[in-house]
């Protein structure tokens, strides 16, 4: 057992003492990805900026709809000609122009049907919006003149979700996903590199002399990688949630992570180490078979594809069957959609739990048993 | 009268060969051929033979790293082919294909290997001093492998492959790719170990270091045995390297 530890300290030193790796597997993933989600949300804040208040010039408004139009539109004079409304649609100076019959209110209360124009620049993303609201702003209006029934014409509020519903609702959902696809891609970060890798490189086979037993030397790769490979979801994931308020700038959903507790964190925390040990040990044994670090870069591409199918199913089986938490991977993004979404319960919980960690065991026997195996280890040309 | 340290009988490993080379209908390449030979302790045993000979192929199965087809050697009484672990623990073995992670200062490989072995860390210490400054490798101690020239490297080997101070040491090639200087450090010490009482298997194809190191020669062509004897009845009347021409053609019949 003290090899284990003997291992563990060597995977340690190998990884904490090199200040590339820990640079390139611990900071950047975060950094990338927070620059990139924040840059994001500024670029969407300024394109709903942009499209907040359409320039729009309206002839003959109808006393109906004058206000409702004000509201959402920036108005101008229309001392101008048409043709010199329509030049500004297409320069993008001006975002619509509707033109109402001059008696619009009295011929919609008869049998007459009258024609409205609307003038807009579908190259123009604002005046697509723009054109898009009026539309529906005359398709309510028209059915309030029908008028059969009403929907919510109340002044009550309808849509009883809260802001932390609506957020926790979206967490559920894309959490697992994002999760699962950063851990993942730390896993395979650590662990080409460092069982392909030497394996390619002869630095096992030098373990493989020393009397060593093959599953404690399983063991103490699998656990020291599953750490750092941890580490780096972490810092992925820090990332992710930091960048979260930027990207999210220009939406009204409140991401406050602070709606979760401390136990559902430590839930959290659990099922990401055990997804990890799961990744970590199905990753190392097929970069142990691959025979270089490029060919174990083909072989894994079926791991990751099954992966992403998984956390991918999570996102759109709301009530999952107990079965399904017998299935490794699939029953931690589960596990992770539900905690996100509050309605996670003990049960799964614990069927993933030991699942994950029954399955970890197995595959680090097995990868003990590829590194007694000489085909596997020493397999040339 | 010695003690035999190591009794191989009847070793057979073949490989099988890649595809493209399957002429003939040849599927498998007999690399060691019913070896059976024993080495005494005290003694330095040479492996002499021509490239592709099956040098290192024996020396990886007396060193567990490989299974033979049939056949078994005994390290001290112990099998390599029931009990690889208590072979393990006992032998040193060096061979170019075992390589030293280059992130790593011989200082750092040398304890992790001695923890590896169960070297208590006050012996581990003192040993590390001494085999140090034997190699000349204590000013380099702490320099990453990867900035070590090859004879140093080499070295850090050869000192790294013994931290556990074995009995039975089998060194592949050692002073291959070495100048003559660092060469002869590496034959000198192997003298010293064997005056240590240690027993050592080497394998090469340089006759010089046969004649000057060892006491006992095997001589192997194809994968087989085809002379084994004392180095002084070998080259009783002409030299080692004459000896293995007249070996090489009664072998194979005249065809070079
Ligand atoms: N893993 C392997 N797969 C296929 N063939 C192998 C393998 N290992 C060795 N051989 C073949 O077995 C034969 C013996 O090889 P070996 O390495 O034992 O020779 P050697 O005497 O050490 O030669 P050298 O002096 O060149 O090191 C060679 O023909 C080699 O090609
Ligand atoms: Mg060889």
């Amino acid at each position: 057992m003290k090899a284990v530890l003997t291992i563990i300290k060597k995977e340690f030193m190998r990884f904490f003492g090199d200040r590339r790796l820990l640079l390139t597997t611990l900071l950047l993933p975060g950094i990338v990805l927070y620059a990139v989600y924040s840059a994001l949300g500024a670029v969407f804040a300024n394109v709903m900026q942009d499209s907040s208040v359409p320039v729009a010039y309206v002839r003959n408004m109808p006393e109906s709809l004058g206000e409702a139009i004000d509201e959402i539109f920036d108005l101008r004079d229309t001392d101008l000609t048409d043709e010199e409304i329509k030049s500004q649609l297409v320069e993008g100076d001006a975002d619509i122009f509707i033109i109402f019959p001059e008696n619009f209110d009295d011929l919609t209360v008869g049998s007459d049907v009258p024609d409205v124009s609307i003038y807009y620049n579908s190259a123009q993303t604002s005046s697509s919006l723009a054109y898009s609201s009026v539309v529906a702003l005359l398709d309510a209006y028209e059915q309030s003149i029908a008028n059969v029934f009403n929907i919510n014409s109340g002044s009550d509020r309808y849509d009883l979700a809260d802001s932390s519903d609506v957020s926790a609702n979206i967490l559920s959902m894309i959490v697992p996903m994002v999760l699962i696809m950063l851990l993942l891609s730390g896993c395979v970060a650590v662990v080409l590199e460092s069982i392909a890798g030497e394996k390619e490189r002869g630095t096992i086979a030098t373990l493989l002399v020393t009397p060593i037993k093959r599953s404690y030397f399983a063991i103490g790769k699998i656990l020291s990688l599953s750490v750092i490979a941890v580490l780096s979801g972490i810092s992925s994931f820090l990332g992710l949630i930091l960048s979260l308020p930027n990207l999210m700038g220009g939406m009204e959903v409140d991401f406050s992570l602070a709606a979760y507790g401390v136990l559902d964190y430590f839930g959290l925390f659990l099922v990401v180490m055990s997804t990890v040990l799961v990744l970590v040990s199905l990753l190392a044994i097929v970069s142990a078979y691959a025979k270089s670090v490029k060919e174990a870069n083909g072989l894994i591409v079926p791991v990751m594809i099954i992966a992403v199918i998984c956390s991918l199913v999570s996102m759109f089986v709301a009530s999952p069957p107990m079965g399904l938490y017998f299935i490794p991977v699939l029953n931690s993004a589960l596990c992770i959609s539900t905690l996100m979404a509050g309605t996670f319960g003990i049960v799964p919980f614990l069927i993933t739990m030991g699942i994950n960690i029954v399955c970890a065991a197995l595959l680090a026997v097995l990868l003990g048993a590829m590194f007694n195996s000489e085909k596997i280890m020493f397999n040339r040309a | 009268m010695q003690t035999e340290i190591l009794k191989a009988e009847h070793l057979t490993k073949s490989f099988r060969l890649p595809l493209k080379q399957q002429k003939t209908g040849e599927k498998f390449k007999l690399a060691v051929n019913d070896l059976s030979f024993s080495a005494y302790s005290g003694e330095i045993f040479g492996l002499l033979g021509p490239n592709g000979a099956g040098k290192t192929t024996t020396l990886r199965m007396l060193a567990t790293l490989i299974k033979p087809d049939s056949g078994d050697a005994f390290i001290d009484g112990v099998s390599v082919v029931s009990d690889p672990y208590g072979v393990r623990g006992r032998i040193g073995f060096l061979t170019s294909e075992l390589r030293l992670e280059d992130f790593f200062t011989p200082d750092y490989l040398f304890d992790f290997f001695s923890e590896l072995h169960g070297v208590p860390h006050d012996v581990r210490e003192q040993r590390k001093r001494s085999m140090f400054a034997r190699f000349g490798i204590d000013e380099f101690a702490n320099v990453k492998m990867a900035n070590l020239s090859t004879g140093m490297k080499q070295k850090v080997s050869i000192v790294i492959s013994i931290v556990h101070d074995p009995d039975f040491i089998i060194f592949d090639e050692p002073t291959n790719g070495l100048d003559v200087l660092t060469a002869k450090t590496v034959t000198d010490y192997l003298s010293e170990l064997r005056g240590e009482g240690k027993s050592i298997i080497l394998s090469t194809h340089i006759f010089s270091l046969v004649e000057k190191l060892c006491d006992r020669v095997g001589v192997m062509i194809d994968g087989r045995m085809v002379a084994l004897d004392t180095l002084a009845a070998l080259t009783k009347d002409k030299s080692m390297e004459e000896k293995f021409f007249d070996l090489y053609s009664e072998v194979t019949g005249g065809r070079s």
